[in-house]
Parts: structure tokens; C-alpha cells; sequence
């Protein structure tokens, strides 16, 4: 199936991306994770008609994408499938609040119109910024740093497995599937009636697969005991990127910067 | 060198994969285990490192015997490598699969990366050590398993079916590289060409039995012999 | 039914992240004290990537000619065990968020609490269990899965729909969303509830080994557990929401809209209230006041200050866009000059 390959693909792009070496990929692991956090904590703590107020954070994405060379179309991509609910949540605002904001030019604008725009902008500067932190960021340095704020080890291996084998069972669930529809007549899905025993042999199968990957570890000296890499010290260029990234939004929450303008002009 | 003495393996449901086998493996032979499918190639070498339990019988290297005292050192001493490569490799990235068994071993992160990188170089896929095992071919993907093991620096390698998933340029540098090793190897295999050129040695199995242990240029090119274990002798 | 960032305030969130982050501590050391951490990890990684793939299968929902997916928390349940099952679904939520951008990094703990909690922790053994533990028939495990799945989407589905409610991010009012929600996810738990079951049932044909375990395992002391994970729960709940609230009621955002807008004129005066002392607060937070709250509503008032605030809004885009061209021409130049 096309989708499930272009799954895989996508998984790949991340990840090729976060190999990368610039400002951006060569600071720590831990600034950037939580340069990213205040981000979305800011962006969404702002009113939902606050939209002008959202503007300058633009700068976060626009800037760090750059430094980054990591590519629009990647980004935008993955925006659409985090729109569909988003968008049915935001678009009741139009029909509930139909209070009006600001006229312009003789045009009514509405508090639901300004909020639903409101939220789809807000939707996309929260997916930017976690996307933008997966492409800068190598996965083994993502769960090496979760390791050391304590997350569970038996959790952030887990973790690591999983996204492993996500490649390798889509894989395999893509091969089922192309030789199911080759078979069948209506090129639509799979019927309820085969489900069960579809979805079943790809859990079994899953599982002889788990025994033999268990059987390559052990092989391996494991144990399940806690497994680190090099410890890594946060460089002054690390303060840095968290203060050039998170200062101006903080203050920018603070301080209504348009009105100030306004004040001055 | 691995001793092998009168070993039986029964599996639960009553099965007997491996019938009192006894072997010698000498320190830098390499041996091939050929023998129908199901005649117990995989469930001899999955004993050999003691994931499948012994029913009977001893099995050492080095003069360790196997046991559940022994067998951590014991898989340090004895490396297998998968017929799937996807069961090896399960990290993000090859150096983290590379790396997982020393680490394992508690080895310091400096002789770490020291054996990583030597093991890389050593079958030629240094470039491959920040990418994903996602989008390896499948010569690839066997060369980096092969990696995860040599970095425990074992003293004898098992290999199940190494050849599956190959092209036959990257079953040519496989050649290559299992001539350079220095360990003694066991190769379970079904691909006869591939035994000869690789080993001076043949065991031919047979419903978990030995039934001929000898040249593979003289035993593959015995009709009768090769058509009692169920394999198309070499013409 | 994947939360986004954009629909919850970051008190909302925040609750939500400690109880996900105690529901995964309290599934991890409970993994761990069971032993299974080292024996079932495989196991537990490859149903991870297992729900993910079965998630990207698309079935036909008889007589209706739309297709759905499956969500899998009741399924990994019932194969893995509660806890283990819960920290794969968390493990699963995390890869979404991060790389596919389904449900976000805020919504993280909310999503998992819908997602994960509701049918792992509570469904499951309230459930699936008591009805199986009587001995194992098909006609059992069907009807357990059906029910299990269904009343955990239920729960989901209204978990979700108080989160964005408390959140104030949109304007439904709370019947109107609960009217569309429900309805739609009891299809979809129906739908879901018989793959489990023929899923289970193919398995337990199959294998029957695999399944035993769970359905056998841990009976007496369930109970006990779930007791003991919900007050865990609560209470961090509410030390993370009060204190988060704290902060966030510097900002007066939906709810003051919401009543306004949607409440009749009896209750505008006591609105006015809040407005006030809430616009006074903000006037003490920002050295600057807000664009002007007070008239804003009313029309033409602030038009001049719209305008003014449109375009500046829109020079704002312009500068970002400039900088980014500019930071990738530098670096395009440096580049070349490099090569």
C-alpha cells in the first residue's frame, strides 16, 4: 500500500534531517527540548482572539528553519494531517461567536472567524515546532537526554523499539496488503469479514519476530540493565540558543508589543 | 574451539530438533551445516549459545562449558548472527546497534566506539554508521548484523542462512569477508556453491542427526548421499 | 481522536502531562516489580509498531461505504497486560506526536490519558477481566472486547470533549459537542470492538499460549491497583492543574467570551465582573495594556486600532519571511564559497 511505504518514507526524512550539522543540530539535546516546550506552553496560553499578538512568533519557525536548512515542504506536509480535527473544533467558532470583532471596509469579522484563524495559526507554530525539534535532533540523543530526566528505562527503550520496528512491520503489513488487493475485486479496504484473521496473522507473525529479536539480544550480553552513552556538558553556546529562543517569546507574552507601537506612533 | 558432545534437543511439544550430535570445531575452521529445511540446522545453533535449552549433552568453548553460569561469557565468546537481519538490528541507528553488545559488556564508552569503528571498517560500511537500518539493502543490512557481533571480539561466529536476502554482488563481498575473518565459523546454509567456496568443511544433517561430515566438494557431488538428506547434489 | 496543541490551555495540558507521566511511572515500576520489563519488551515493542501498522490499515464499515481504523488500547490490553499495554500506547502516542505531528507535544499527557489510561487502566481490568475471568469462551471474549472498547472510546471521546471545553479554546457549547462526539465514536467502538474480538479470537485459535497469560494473570489484586492508580492520578491532577492555573489566570481568554457571548443578558452583568477584574489584572501583568478589551465589541469603535493592527501583523510576516531568505541565502553563499 502506497501509504504505508510512504510512512516509511517519512520516518526516513526526519531522520536524515536530524543527522544534519549546523548551529541548530550541534546544540545540546536538553535546550532544545525545552526551547521547544516554553514555545508551545506561550503559544497556546494566549487568548483565543489574541491573533495579532501570535504574529511576531512566526520568527521561531521562519528563523530556526533557516539556520537549520530544513525544508518547508516536510513541515507543511505533516501540518495536513494534524488540520481535519483542528479544523471541525475551530470552524464551530465561526457558527457560535458570531460576535463582531472589527469592521473593515464595511465587512463584519466575527470573534469566531478571528478565532478559528487564530487556532489554525496556532496549530501550525505548535507543529512546526515539534517537527522543527525532531529534524535537529538525533533520535539517539532525544532518548539518551529523556534517560537522564528519569524517564523510565524499561519506557524509553521501549520507545526506541518501537519506532525501530514501525519500519520493519509496515513493511511487512504493505506486502500482506498489496497481495490481499491483488486478490480482491473491490479495491477499497479490507473487509470486515477477513479482518480478524488478517490483523491476526500480523500479530502473530509480530510476535514470532519479538521472540527472535529477544533471542539476537540476549545473544548481545542483555541484560535490561540501564545502558548510556557519553555524558554531554551544556556549553555556553547551549545557554545561549535557549536564551535567543525563549527570552523574546516570554517577553513578547509580557508585553503587548503592539500596543506599544501604537503608543509610540 | 567448540566442543560439542552427544547433544539432544527436544522442544516442548515433544519435537526432537537435535538428535545426539557430537562435533569438534577446530579454532579458525569454517564448517558448513547443510540439511533440508527442518532437519535442525537453526535449532543446533541457537543451542550452541544456549537460547534453546539443552535436553542433553554438554557444549564448551574454549573449554567453557555452557551453562547458566557461563552463559554470558559464553556468548561473548560465541557471536551469532540471525538468518534476518531485522532481528539484529532494532536501534535507531547502526552505531547504537553496533555498539549495543559492548555496552551490554559494560566496555567504557572510549573502547566502545574504538571496537564500533573497527568492526565498521573492517567489512567496509563505515559510511553506514549514523544512518537507519530503515533503508539498508539487504547486503547492507547482513554486513551491519555481522558487525554487531564482531564488536563483542568473539572467538568463533554462527551464521544462520547469510546468504538470504543477497544480491549476488553482495553475496560475492560476504565471500570476501567471511575468508577474511579470522574466527572459526559455522555456516548453516542451503546455498551449496557458496559452502564450497567458503568451507573445508561439510556436516550434513538429517532430522537432527549427523549423517555425513566430510569435503563439501566430495559430499555435494554425491548423488545418492545428498538425495537421502532431501538437497539436489552439484552436477 | 488525537488532542492538538492549539485546542488546550497550558493548565489544561498540564494536568493532563501529570497524569500521563503518572500513569507511565506508576505502568513502568509495576512492569518492572512483575519482572516482565526484560521478557516482555520485544514483546511490547513489536505490539507498539504492530498497532501502529494495523492503524494504517483501512477497513470498509459495512453498509455505510467509509472506511475507519482501529485504535488497539483494549487489543494490546488483552495481549500484553494493562501496564505493559499502557506504556506501548504511550510509547506509540509519543512517535505520533513527534513525527508525524498527530496530536501534539502539550496535548501529549491528555492523549494518553484518552488513549492509553482510560481503556488500559480502567476498561480493561473493570471490564474485560471480570467478564473472562469466569472461563474463557468466544462468546465471551467477544462480548468483553465489544464492551470494553466501546465504553473505553465512550470515555475517551468525553474526555476529549471536557479537555477542549476547560480548555476554552473553542466555542462549542458542551451539549452541542458532546451530541456530535459520542454518537460517532459509538460506530466507531462497535466497528472496533468486533476486529478486537475476531483478532483475539484468531489469536487464541492460533495460539492460545499468548493470551492465557493475561487473561489468567493478576486477579485479586487488580482492584486494589486501580484504586490506588486513580487516587495517584487525582492527586497530581490537582497539584498540577491548581498550580499551572495559577499561572495562566493572568490571561482572560475563552471562558470570559463563552459568557458572553452564549449567556443571556440576566448573567452579562455578573460577566461584566469578571471581565473587569480580569482586565485589570491583565493591565497589572502588562506594562502595557491590551489592544482595548472594552469596546472592542462594539462596532467601528476600534477600527482605526484594527487597521493599524492588521498591517502591522502583516509587516510582522513580511520581516520573518525576510529573515529566513536571508539566513538561507548567507548560508547558501557560505556554502558555495566553501566548495
Amino acid at each position: 500500500m502506497a501509504n504505508m511505504r510512504s510512512k516509511i518514507n517519512e520516518i526516513y526524512a526526519l531522520e536524515q534531517l536530524s543527522g544534519g550539522d549546523s548551529a541548530v543540530h550541534r546544540r545540546h539535546p536538553l535546550v532544545k527540548l525545552v526551547s521547544a516546550f516554553v514555545y508551545i506552553v506561550l503559544v497556546v496560553s494566549f487568548g483565543r482572539t489574541e491573533f495579532l499578538r501570535l504574529a511576531p512568533f512566526v520568527f521561531y519557525p521562519v528563523v530556526l528553519m533557516a539556520l537549520s536548512e530544513t525544508p518547508w515542504r516536510i513541515v507543511l506536509g505533516r501540518m495536513a494531517l494534524a488540520l481535519p480535527f483542528v479544523i471541525v473544533a475551530g470552524a464551530s467558532n465561526i457558527i457560535f461567536d458570531r460576535a463582531t470583532a472589527f469592521t473593515i471596509g464595511g465587512i463584519a469579522v466575527s470573534f469566531g472567524t478571528v478565532s478559528f484563524f487564530s487556532i489554525l495559526y496556532r496549530t501550525f507554530l505548535c507543529v512546526t515546532a515539534v517537527l522543527l525539534l525532531v529534524a535537529v535532533t538525533p533520535f539517539a540523543q532525544l532518548t539518551d537526554q529523556l534517560r537522564r530526566m528519569h524517564v523510565p528505562d524499561v519506557f524509553v527503550t521501549l520507545f526506541e523499539m518501537i519506532y525501530r520496528y514501525i519500519g520493519v512491520l509496515l513493511d511487512e503489513a504493505s506486502t500482506m496488503y498489496t497481495a490481499y488487493m491483488l486478490r480482491s475485486t473491490e479495491h477499497r479496504g479490507l473487509q470486515m469479514a477477513h479482518m480478524g484473521s488478517f490483523v491476526g496473522q500480523l500479530l502473530i507473525r509480530s510476535y514470532d519476530r519479538a521472540e527472535r529479536v529477544y533471542a539476537a539480544m540476549k545473544c548481545r550480553g542483555y541484560g535490561g540493565a540501564a545502558r548510556r552513552g557519553a555524558r554531554r556538558k551544556l556549553q555556553p553556546a547551549d545557554y545561549a540558543y535557549l536564551a535567543l529562543t525563549c527570552l523574546p517569546f516570554i517577553l513578547l507574552r509580557l508585553v503587548d508589543a503592539a500596543a506599544v507601537f501604537e503608543r509610540l506612533f | 574451539m567448540i566442543e560439542i558432545m552427544n547433544l539432544t534437543v527436544v522442544y516442548p511439544d515433544g519435537t526432537k530438533a537435535v538428535d545426539d550430535v557430537s562435533l569438534t570445531i577446530r579454532d579458525g575452521e569454517r564448517v558448513a551445516l547443510v540439511g533440508a529445511n527442518g532437519a535442525g540446522k537453526t535449532s543446533l545453533l541457537l543451542a550452541l549459545v544456549g537460547v534453546l535449552p539443552l535436553t542433553s549433552g554438554t557444549v564448551s568453548a574454549d573449554g567453557l562449558e555452557l551453562s547458566k553460569k557461563t552463559l554470558s561469557d559464553i556468548r561473548r565468546k560465541v557471536g551469532m548472527v540471525f538468518q534476518n537481519p531485522d532481528d539484529q538490528l532494532f536501534m535507531p541507528m547502526i552505531a547504537d546497534d553496533v555498539a549495543f553488545g559492548p555496552r551490554n559488556y559494560g566496555l567504557g564508552e572510549e573502547e566502545t566506539a574504538r571496537r564500533v569503528d573497527g568492526a565498521l571498517d573492517m567489512l567496509g560500511i563505515s559510511h553506514l554508521k549514523n544512518r537507519s537500518s530503515l533503508k539498508l539493502s539487504g547486503g547492507e543490512k547482513r554486513m551491519a548484523a555481522i558487525a554487531t557481533v564482531l564488536t563483542m571480539e568473539p572467538s568463533a561466529l554462527l551464521f544462520d542462512e547469510p546468504t538470504a536476502f543477497l544480491d549476488p554482488k553482495a553475496r560475492r563481498g560476504l565471500i570476501g569477508v567471511l575468508k577474511k575473518l579470522g574466527q572459526s565459523q559455522v555456516i548453516a546454509t542451503h546455498d551449496l556453491t557458496f559452502a564450497e567456496e567458503v568451507c573445508s568443511r561439510t556436516i550434513l544433517l538429517k532430522q537432527g542427526r549427523i549423517y555425513a561430515d566430510g569435503d563439501p566438494k566430495i559430499l555435494f557431488r554425491d548423488e545418492k548421499l545428498m538425495d537421502d538428506c532431501g538437497i539436489e547434489a552439484i552436477m | 481522536m488525537h488532542m492538538a496543541d492549539a485546542l488546550l490551555s497550558p493548565a489544561v495540558g498540564g494536568a493532563m502531562y501529570a497524569l500521563g507521566a503518572a500513569a507511565v511511572t506508576y505502568s513502568a515500576v509495576k512492569v518492572k516489580k512483575d519482572d516482565l520489563g526484560e521478557k516482555k519488551l520485544p514483546v511490547m515493542a513489536v505490539s507498539g509498531a504492530f498497532v501502529f501498522a494495523a492503524q494504517m490499515i483501512n477497513f470498509t464499515i459495512p453498509g455505510t461505504g467509509s472506511s475507519g481504523h482501529i485504535g488497539g488500547g483494549v487489543l494490546l490490553a488483552a495481549m500484553l497486560g494493562g501496564a505493559p499495554a499502557l506504556l506501548t500506547i504511550a510509547a506509540v502516542l509519543i512517535i505520533q506526536c513527534l513525527f508525524f505531528a498527530d496530536g501534539g507535544l502539550l496535548a501529549l499527557g491528555a492523549n494518553i490519558f484518552n488513549i492509553g489510561v482510560i481503556p488500559c487502566l480502567l476498561a480493561f481490568p473493570l471490564i474485560y477481566k471480570p467478564i473472562l475471568k469466569r472461563g474463557f469462551t468466544f462468546k465471551r471474549l467477544t462480548a468483553a472486547s465489544v464492551i470494553t472498547v466501546v465504553v473505553g472510546l465512550q470515555l475517551g471521546a468525553f474526555g476529549v470533549v471536557l479537555e477542549t471545553l476547560a480548555s476554552g479554546v473553542t466555542e462549542l457549547p458542551f451539549g452541542t459537542f458532546a451530541v456530535l462526539m459520542q454518537p460517532i465514536h459509538l460506530a466507531i467502538g462497535l466497528i472496533e470492538g468486533i476486529i478486537t474480538a475476531a483478532v483475539l479470537g484468531f489469536v487464541y485459535k492460533m495460539r492460545p499460549e499468548i493470551m492465557e497469560s493475561t487473561v489468567a494473570g493478576t486477579p485479586v489484586g487488580s482492584q486494589v491497583s486501580v484504586k490506588r492508580v486513580i487516587t495517584v492520578l487525582a492527586a497530581a491532577t490537582v497539584i498540577v492543574g491548581g498550580a499551572l492555573s495559577l499561572f495562566a489566570s493572568s490571561n482572560p481568554d475563552g471562558l470570559e467570551w463563552a459568557i458572553i457571548n452564549t449567556a443571556g443578558t440576566a448573567e452579562l452583568e455578573a460577566a461584566d465582573d469578571i471581565r473587569q477584574s480580569a482586565a485589570q489584572l491583565q493591565e497589572k501583568i502588562s506594562f502595557m495594556p491590551d489592544y482595548d478589551y472594552a469596546t472592542a465589541g462594539e462596532e467601528g469603535s476600534s477600527t482605526g486600532t484594527t487597521v493599524a493592527g492588521i498591517v502591522g501583523g502583516a509587516m510582522t510576516f513580511v520581516l520573518a519571511g525576510v529573515t529566513g531568505l536571508l539566513i538561507t541565502l548567507s548560508k547558501k553563499k557560505k556554502g558555495a564559497a566553501k566548495a
